[in-house]
């Protein structure tokens, strides 16, 4: 089956490509003359707003990182000390414990779930229908189902009305502090799986139908035909989708700050993620804001997500498939 | 495709699941509909009873004493601005970095997809800082410009696949007719690209409405938060005489009605243009 799909010629269109790209730089007719006048003007605003609002924070965040700072007061060269901190503050460590957690269960899982969903939706009826109910959660601000969860699973709450029914007398503590994180992790699961069934879905469409039409003349189970026909012709935007999860999961914030309706001025710690690492440093309850200390765990988080693009792309690496 | 006609028993029971999903997904946002209309006490000593009269006092609750009212209209103000901004910055750059395949314009496209990898807390204590000295923090002003920059990736990446897809022969007719550049982009070009500046200013809208972390950073006086700030200020107000889950769930549904409406106009642009561009 897999016989089929040759693996293409990897150099031969990057080829054609440039060479067409080549012939077009040289017969500049007046329209080639005229974009190229015009390309610093469009181009120039965006960048200078690029460059100020996002670039030059970056390196900003950087500098600060080595300073200690509350703000109002004089910067104090601290050097790397801040990440020496980091490192022996538990909180921060948890806060990175969580991250990750989201990061490589979260993922592993959420991407079993949204294949196993293609698998069904592929051939269902009503498709259309039930891809945009899935998606759906992916428009609302995570806090709300957050809120909402602590009143679904609050001790005399709905969830255990219900369990009580069915028999169960002593039902977990959902939002006890053993049990929150994962309950947070399983909301987060519910509204990724909507957004990259979505993707693959969309991934998965482009797939010849005569591919699956060949594996199930000879025989191939719904298994065989993931594994071999849609897995691997999906393969590139899998990749990409790695690596959404990890810029994504980096970034978990809203759901964190009102999940089970903590009306506390933080989170509880055990919730922590590193971007409420970061928001919690800068406004801090009670004490001096850290803004070094705030920057540096930002940037540990940045570098997180570049070593895990990294190490995808590395480990997701496959020779490209023609069909 | 059309040959699995048999069912499996995995497949029925596959199907099941799905269905099942999609039905709690909905019956969810149905019960956050109900229940907003319905008084605290009641709501807890029977989650899933049906409101007895639609009560109308949360919503009033939540608009007035609540701050939702006031906050909606900071987020539709910041949510349409930044919108509308980040779409007329982001355009003409987009459309030159799709034409011309230069060396830099290639290096400037990668580093507009590298901002796509940054996560937000990156930014916060620098943009408060700047702000802060230029006394932008609680202000309408400041909170946009952020909106705007923390868009541009996203917008430019989003159009310049766009643009790639309209015909290069469009300018060519256009400057054989004698047009210059600009009124071949403003004539030509942007109205054959109007479906992209739509989905882009939809998902920057969206973004925007539900954004949380800056807006709870930057706005603090009570008259220009935004819904989401709202949302944890009501929370936290509540911290000693108990949730008023009413008027909260009220409060949920305001920030929700907008998404709901949104989705069920455009909802296949918003889910194209939320996973365009991956596939490729």
């Amino acid at each position: 089956m897999t016989a089929t799909l040759t693996p293409a010629p990897e150099k031969a269109p990057r080829r054609a490509r440039a060479s067409s790209g080549a012939s077009r730089r040289r017969d500049s007719g007046p329209l080639e003359r005229q974009q190229s006048r015009l390309f610093w003007p469009f181009v120039a605003p965006a960048l200078l707003v690029y460059g100020l609002l996002f670039l030059a924070p970056i390196a900003y965040a950087a500098w600060t990182s080595l300073y200690r700072w509350d703000g109002m007061g004089e910067m104090e060269w601290q050097g790397l000390k801040n990440y020496w901190i980091l490192w022996n503050d538990p909180n921060f460590a948890s806060s990175i414990v969580n991250t990750l957690k989201i990061l490589v269960i979260g993922g592993v899982i959420t991407f079993l779930c949204s294949f196993l969903l293609t698998l069904v939706l592929r051939e269902m009826r009503a498709k259309l229908f039930a891809r945009s109910v899935l998606f759906f959660p992916n428009l609302v601000n995570a806090m709300v189902f957050g809120a909402v969860a602590g009143f679904l699973f609050s001790p005399d709450g709905p969830v255990n009305a219900v369990l009580g029914w069915v028999g169960v007398e002593t039902p977990p503590k959902w939002l006890g502090t053993d049990n929150v994180f994962t309950l947070i992790m399983a909301t987060l699961i519910w509204t990724a799986t909507g957004y990259y069934t979505t993707i693959i879905m969309a991934a998965v469409d482009q797939i010849p139908p005569y591919l699956y039409e060949a594996a199930e003349l000879e025989g191939a189970s719904a298994w065989q035909r993931l594994r071999h026909v849609t897995i691997p012709l999906a393969w590139d935007v899998i990749t990409v989708c790695a690596v959404l999860w990890t810029v994504s999961s980096v970034k978990v914030f809203e759901l964190i700050l009102l999940f089970g309706g903590s009306n506390a001025a933080e989170p509880p710690m055990q919730t922590w993620t590193t971007a409420v690492y970061v928001y919690a440093s800068v406004f801090p309850t009670g004490s001096v804001p850290k803004l070094g200390l705030a920057s540096a765990a930002a940037l540990v988080s940045l570098v997180m997500v570049g070593l895990f693009t990294v190490l995808l792309r590395r480990l997701m690496r496959r020779d490209p498939i023609r069909y | 495709m059309t040959i699995s006609k048999k069912r499996s028993p995995l497949r029925v029971a596959g199907l099941a699941i799905v269905w099942l999903i999609v039905a709690a997904d909905i019956a969810l946002l149905i019960w956050i509909f109900l229940t907003s209309l319905r008084d605290t006490k009641d709501i807890f000593a029977r989650p899933f009873a049906l409101p007895t009269s639609a009560e109308l006092g949360n919503y009033a609750n939540a608009w007035g004493e609540g701050g939702f009212g006031a906050a909606a209209l900071s987020s539709v103000l910041l949510a349409v601005v930044s919108s509308i901004a980040a779409v007329a910055i982001s355009a003409p750059a987009a459309y030159m970095l799709a034409r011309r395949r230069t060396r830099t314009s290639n290096s400037i496209t990668m580093l507009f997809a590298m901002g796509l990898g940054v996560p937000g807390q990156v930014l916060l204590v620098p943009l408060f800082v700047a702000m802060a000295s230029v006394g932008l923090v609680d202000t309408y002003t400041g909170l946009n410009l952020i909106y705007i920059g923390l868009a541009l990736p996203f917008t430019v990446y989003l159009l310049t696949g766009f643009f790639a897809g309209v015909p290069l022969v469009l300018e060519e007719a256009a400057a054989i007719d004698g047009a210059s550049g600009v009124r071949a982009f403003v004539r030509v070009i942007l109205p054959v690209a109007r479906g992209g500046l739509i989905t882009a200013f939809l998902l920057h809208f969206i973004g925007s409405w539900n954004e949380t972390l800056f807006a709870i950073a930057f706005m603090q006086s009570d008259d220009k938060v935004t819904l989401p700030v709202a949302l944890v200020n009501f929370v936290k107000m509540q911290q000693f005489n108990g949730l008023d889950w009413g008027t909260m769930f009220a409060g949920m549904c305001i920030i929700l009605a907008p998404m709901v409406a949104l989705f069920a106009w455009m909802g296949s642009r918003i889910i194209q243009g939320m996973t365009v561009g991956i596939g490729k």
